[in-house]
Formats: structure tokens, C-alpha cells, sequence
């Protein structure tokens, strides 16, 4: 599964919103995923980061403490490199007069997402999805969306998106 | 795939019989966030289930609220907890309980 590449096609227009999105995501885990994050703020003052930095002992402030000095900077240092590797793979759909784009007239351009790169997509989508429904107040399986705010519009598409790119992995394993 | 269920349950009771009282387990919780299809491909990617067994621990997570994952010591439950972490998924770790 790991050695196939998987192809998403998108508009110009979507790889740009896309890649604004992950940027933004990139951003929230800035001043956390560097050695120095403890000096930095605590990051589970942001509810967006609580969750996606979950506490395995609910019941046991101790051990929930150890656990995330020990573990939740790596994990949002991955959490960034995931974001970077997505980025990377969006940048040659609007760097606008690259060499290497092989058609840069289309409307819609191939991402190649190769190997490992599908689980940091993943991952990345995923993530990005756990900060809006933290933001937006998301806690049931039943929550109306209100029409009238974007962000529950970016939610279910970033959710076609991430399925998309999961079903096309499980035929390709 | 709900008819599985069942048999998922068993094996995991048949796991928890007093022999080991000091086994750990990691529990993987509902969220309304993440896609029923994503939770089966990262079972399967990173426990190496079945489908089948992936796809009825899914739904024990949905419909139940909840599903024991793995069971073992507790360092290596605290791996398992922080690889579903990194995927986006809510796990804790607990003692079995008695």
C-alpha cells in the first residue's frame, strides 16, 4: 500500500484554498512543535490543541502529566512535519509559471501523493477537521450546520476529501 | 458486520480472564469528527486487523462509545494510545477492569 501513488485531482482554485488551510493549520502548531514549546504557552489552553493532543488519563492527573511532558511536543512536531509534507506536495499546483508544470493553462492539476505522504495527508486532514469541530462547537453526531457559516462548508469538504483519499488507498491495498 | 460484534467481545473477555491482573488495555473513544471509514483504515494499517475485525471495532466505537483496541503492558499501551493520537483518534489507557 506504502508504494503506490495515489492521483487527486482538484481545481487550481481548490489546491489553493487547501493549501491556505494547511498553512493556517501549520501555524496553530508553530510555537508548540519546537524544543523550546514549554517556554512558549501551554498548549492545552487551546481546546483545538487539547484534542489534538488527547489526554490518556483522564482519571489520573499524574500519569496524564508524564505522559504529556513526555510525548505531546513530538507529537505535534509530527503533526507539523505531516503539514509541511502536505504543502509540499500542493506547491506545484499554484506556483504560477513553474518550469515544471506541465500544463499551466488547465484548470485542474494531478497531485501525485506518493507512499507515506498519504498518511501525512490523512493525518492532516484529520487534524484539521478535530480544530474546526473544536472551534465550531461540534460534539454530536447530530449537530446542525448553520448554512450561513463557512467553516461548516470547509469541514464537509475537507471530510469528502480525506474519504476520497481513504477509499482509494484500502482498493490500492 | 454488526453480527460480529459479538464475537469481538468474547475474544476480548476470553483476553481478560484473571490470569493477568496487571495487563493494561487501550480503549479507543467516539468523536462525531472522525469518518467511520477512516477509523477501519487505521486499524487495519496499524493493528494489522482484519476488515472484518477492524470494521466491528469500529462500530463497537460508534454505536457503544468505546472499544478495547489492545491489551498488554503498559508502556506498550501507552504506544498504541499515542500512535492513535498521531491518526487523530481518542484513546486512553486503563488497567483492565476487574
Amino acid at each position: 500500500m506504502t508504494d503506490s501513488a495515489l492521483i487527486l485531482t482538484v481545481s487550481r482554485m481548490e489546491a489553493q484554498q487547501l493549501a491556505d488551510l494547511v498553512a493556517q493549520f501549520s501555524e496553530l502548531l508553530e510555537p508548540h512543535a519546537v524544543p523550546d514549546a514549554t517556554s512558549s504557552g501551554d498548549a492545552t489552553a487551546d481546546p483545538a490543541l487539547a484534542r489534538l493532543a488527547p489526554n490518556p488519563y483522564p482519571d489520573d492527573d499524574e500519569a496524564a502529566a508524564e505522559f504529556h511532558e513526555a510525548t505531546r511536543r513530538d507529537l505535534l512536531e509530527r503533526r507539523q512535519n505531516d503539514a509541511l509534507r502536505v504543502l509540499a506536495d500542493l506547491a506545484p499546483s499554484f506556483a504560477s509559471g513553474d518550469p515544471n508544470d506541465p500544463d499551466p493553462a488547465a484548470d485542474t492539476i494531478d497531485l501525485v501523493i506518493e507512499g507515506d505522504a498519504g498518511w501525512a495527508w490523512m493525518r492532516t486532514l484529520t487534524a484539521i477537521r478535530l480544530v474546526i469541530a473544536t472551534r465550531l462547537g461540534i460534539s454530536g453526531e447530530d449537530d446542525d450546520h448553520d448554512p450561513q457559516d463557512d467553516r461548516f462548508a470547509v469541514y464537509d469538504w475537507i471530510g469528502f476529501r480525506l474519504d476520497g483519499i481513504v477509499r482509494a488507498l484500502e482498493t490500492a491495498d | 458486520m454488526t453480527l460480529a460484534t459479538p464475537d469481538v467481545d468474547r475474544e476480548i473477555r476470553d483476553q481478560t480472564t484473571p490470569e493477568h491482573p496487571s495487563l493494561w488495555q487501550t480503549v479507543v473513544w467516539n468523536d462525531p469528527v472522525n469518518l467511520m471509514s477512516y477509523v477501519v483504515h487505521v486499524f487495519r494499517s496499524y493493528f494489522g486487523f482484519s476488515a472484518a475485525r477492524a470494521t466491528a471495532l469500529m462500530m463497537d466505537v460508534h454505536e457503544r462509545g468505546h472499544a478495547v483496541v489492545a491489551q498488554g503492558p503498559r508502556e506498550q499501551m501507552e504506544l498504541h494510545a499515542q500512535a492513535m493520537h498521531d491518526y487523530g483518534l481518542w484513546a486512553t489507557v486503563r488497567r483492565i477492569p476487574k
